[in-house]
């Protein structure tokens, strides 16, 4: 057993990159006295500091927990690859932020899943924490849970994880750790605790549950073993944000984050019905937080931390009900001490320029916007209900405005795409620079600069595509190859795309099975962690892992899957039916879009949920 | 008025650097609801100064900074708020309040006192410092922009001792016309002694000081 010493830790952080990541001390962290609490939770994030101190999921359970006197929460990060190394030369094990305690002393350690990429961080923090990867070997020490949007394919990940929390988690979280207090003040087993904590509404025990495969590999049943165990598993859903918990105080690293600002989070959930989208599909319905609910949550947020920026984050803000009100509020309240107002994930179809004025007042950053497709009926097949008008008058409203710098993303490797539809791109990229240049010059910013993204399609569990076989990624290569040519001839159109072998590996974990495991402790053997970031992407690794396994990485990827087979994830009930994904899949490849459900019920499955959505 | 703020960077955050202090110290200062003033233009920015940048991997006991405020406020008022504002590794341990026409105290900084603690070879380094101080010049390398430069450090070691505890105390130039940092003369030292490479340190800036090494902040 690794023993932990400040001595040598200190030794170790004179010799790492960023070592601040470690030392923690920041404004607002959390430190209460470990040995008085009933529960430690800690809460690990599977990737760098910097990307999990960005995350919105991780401050408000963070804040949840600790609020509790009888429990604490501290904070985990994956060490970054020279540290990890550096840990293990020095014999100490991985530790929480915040005290500096090793993981295994804790109760529950907790992991959030917001990419799929992130998985082998998981067995590589758990194994410097010298805590049993597999769950069949941990007899004692903490119960190691996950949760967050990957967990809605648990699948993968079931031979590591004792229980999932499915949904949101603002109610979910607290039940859990009163439940885990409980058995504890009982003195139950390990296996008692868990078939306690199976019995919680949205939570998994993947213990107490047995698949067969058939002989071409796919799934044929998915059953309890145990009585406690439930068929399906019901995710949960906060149903009124005004009345679910949000902190009042956010921890403000020294080291710059990637996102290092306030956020509110304006509502959860989205109608549009984007098919591609799997958050838009397991956050319905839309739930909205009040004028008045926010404005309370940025004067204490601001208060609190210092912070010069306030983010508004949701799916589509664009769709909030008082969205310039917002907008002009926060600008109008801060304006003296220069707090600025950002605001991402604006659809392009929707009235932008009084909240961009506002927005701008204070400072100015790019403006991204999202068309996703090149032509009108690849974002019919996709549903993304957005027209190149919408594109044109969205940037020309922005160049107007004095923004000069527009980020076009695209996905390559959509169902149904042909030649046109990228040459489409082509196409929208000449639209926006058309735009800024039918504005007049003493109205517009200098300095046009856009950027065309073009990522690789990557099909999801709970989604209408989640039937749909990946392109290969020779195909995806042709198509980057073709796309880079197009975007070549549009002067003045900066073009990135990201490499296809990682899209292939998500798509793999996306839609994986309980098999998917084995490639995964495999690769981890074999080396690979990190995945996310391409400098330490060891794709040799993984091809060797899914060699080592017998399984072929295009069966999970490329293949397409029929109307009738069982999916991995056909037990978790996410609120959308497989019924209705299936006639959006259908409809998808006839071209024809549906509706935003807030214009008349489409029968996405969320009224089963009662007083979840209604009818307006 | 300026309030000159004294304060603490404690061990924990010795790995901060400090354009991550100041930020730090921004959102403090915009925290304590102060009256603080920004810098005019398109991006403005809380005005805040230091006396001196403080090392990645040393820790400070007295680092002082000038903070520009709107209006009348009292000493105890900043020190009370800001206080409040500042996290436990970063307390506030005096503020006084001067003139606008005060001189900054980066102007009035003179030199720096540090105690070392040497954490490999310290027999050999600290028997090597009575000699060490009797050379009339010390040659060192100082890194400058076109390499390295030999530099005499001797006249900018004001005071080197061991301390009871076993650590080298070190009063050091600190000016804008002349500096000397421990590392500089920790390598010297080391070179002297004849250790193969300089060893590992745990160094804190105890003290500021002005002229006739008056502590900074009474300046």
């Amino acid at each position: 057993m690794k023993e932990f010493s400040a001595d040598r830790l200190e030794r170790l952080l004179d010799t790492v990159l960023k070592p601040a990541r470690y030392t923690g001390g920041e404004m607002n962290a959390v430190c209460k006295p470990f040995s008085d609490a009933d529960v430690t939770f800690a809460f690990c994030f599977p990737d760098s500091y910097e990307v999990g101190m960005s995350h919105l999921g991780i401050k408000i359970l963070y804040d949840i927990i600790n609020r509790r006197p009888w429990a604490l929460c501290e904070r985990v990060f994956m060490p970054w690859p020279d540290m990890a190394d550096g840990m293990r030369r020095e014999n100490l094990p991985l530790f929480s932020i915040e005290s500096r305690t090793p993981l295994r002393q804790f109760d529950i350690v907790g992991f959030t899943l917001q990419y799929e990429m992130c998985y082998t961080n998981i067995l590589e923090m758990l194994d410097l924490a010298d805590i049993p990867l597999f769950s069949r070997d941990r007899t004692d020490g903490p119960l190691i849970i996950a949760g967050g949007p990957c967990a809605y394919n648990p699948e993968p990940l079931a031979p590591f994880i004792d229980a999932f929390q499915i949904g949101d988690g603002e109610e979910l979280m607290v039940e859990f750790i009163e439940c885990v207090r409980a058995c504890k003040a009982e003195g139950l087993s390990r296996l008692e605790t868990l078939r306690r904590l199976a019995k919680l509404d949205g939570v998994y025990v993947p213990a107490f549950y047995q698949e067969t495969y058939n002989e071409d590999g796919t799934l044929a049943s998915f059953t309890p073993t145990d009585p406690v165990a439930p068929a399906r598993v019901r995710r949960r859903v906060v149903l009124d944000l005004d009345k679910a918990a949000y902190p009042e105080s956010f921890v403000v690293p020294y080291t710059e984050a990637v996102f290092d600002r306030i956020t509110l989070e304006i509502m959860r959930g989205c109608t549009r019905g984007c098919r591609f989208c799997q958050a838009g599909m397991l956050y319905r319905p839309v739930r909205e937080r009040s004028l008045e609910t926010l404005l309370k949550q940025a004067d204490s947020l601001e208060r609190s931390t210092g912070y010069e920026e306030i983010s508004l984050s949701s799916l589509s803000s664009g769709d909030y009900t008082h969205l310039t009100e917002l907008v002009c509020a926060l600008t109008e309240r801060y304006a003296d001490k220069k707090v600025s107002v950002s605001l991402p994930s604006m659809r392009l179809d929707s009235i932008v320029k009084p909240s961009l004025e506002e927005a701008q007042k204070i400072r100015k950053s790019g403006l991204t916007l999202a068309p996703e497709a090149g032509t009108q009926r690849l974002r019919d097949v996709i549903n993304k209900g957005v027209t190149e008008d919408d594109l044109v008058r969205a940037v020309t409203d922005a160049f107007e405005s004095g923004w000069s710098t527009v980020k076009l993303y695209f996905m390559i490797g959509l169902p149904t795409e042909t030649d046109e539809d990228l040459e489409g791109i082509g196409h929208l990229a000449q639209d926006v620079i058309g735009a800024y240049f039918s504005v007049p010059k003493n109205v517009r910013a200098r300095g046009l600069r856009v950027t065309c993204s073009a990522s690789s399609f990557v099909p999801k569990p709970f989604t209408p595509f989640q039937w749909f076989g990946q392109d290969t990624h020779d195909q995806i290569v042709e198509k980057q190859t073709k796309l880079r040519d197009i975007l070549h001839k549009v002067k003045g159109v900066n073009f990135n795309y990201h490499e296809s072998e990682l899209s292939m590996l998500e798509a793999c974990f996306a839609r994986g099975d309980r098999r998917m495991g084995d490639v995964l402790y495999a690769a981890w053997k074999n080396g690979c962690r990190m995945d996310g970031w391409s400098e330490f992407l060891n794709y040799e690794g993984w091809l060797k892992a899914f060699d080592d396994c017998g399984l072929d990485p295009a069966f999970y990827a490329n293949r397409s899957r029929g109307e009738h087979e069982l999916l991995p994830w056909d037990f978790i009930d996410a609120g959308v039916t497989r019924a209705f994904l299936w006639r959006e899949w259908q409809r998808a490849q006839r071209g024809e879009v549906t509706p935003d459900c807030r214009k008349g019920c489409q029968g996405c499955g969320l009224k089963r949920f009662e007083g979840v959505c209604v009818d307006r | 008025m300026k309030a000159w703020i004294t304060f603490e960077k404690k061990p924990r955050l010795r790995h901060i650097g400090h354009l991550d202090l100041m930020r730090a110290m921004q959102r403090a200062l915009r925290k304590s609801d102060l009256p603080i003033c920004f810098s005019k233009g398109f991006n403005p920015h809380l005005q805040l100064t230091f006396a001196a940048p403080l090392s990645v991997g040393m820790y400070g006991l007295r680092e002082v900074m000038e903070v520009p405020l709107e209006g009348d406020v009292t000493a105890e008022e900043v020190m009370d708020k800001l206080s409040r504002a500042l996290p436990p590794e970063l307390p506030c341990v005096s503020v006084r309040m001067v003139d606008d026409k005060h001189p900054a105290p980066m102007a009035l900084l003179r030199a720096a006192d540090f105690d070392i603690e040497l954490l490999e070879n310290a027999d050999a380094m600290r028997a090597a410092v009575p000699g060490f101080l009797a050379q009339s010049e010390i040659i060192a390398l100082r890194k400058t922009k076109k390499g390295e430069a030999p530099c005499d450090i001797r006249p900018m070691i004001y005071n080197l001792l061991v301390t009871p505890e076993g650590h080298l105390r070190a009063v050091l130039a600190l000016c804008e016309t002349a500096t000397c940092k421990p590392d500089l003369l920790l390598q010297a030292l080391s070179d002297y002694a004849g250790l193969p490479e300089k060893p590992r340190t745990l160094i804190a800036r105890t003290q500021l000081y002005g002229k006739q090494f008056a502590p900074l902040e009474t300046l």
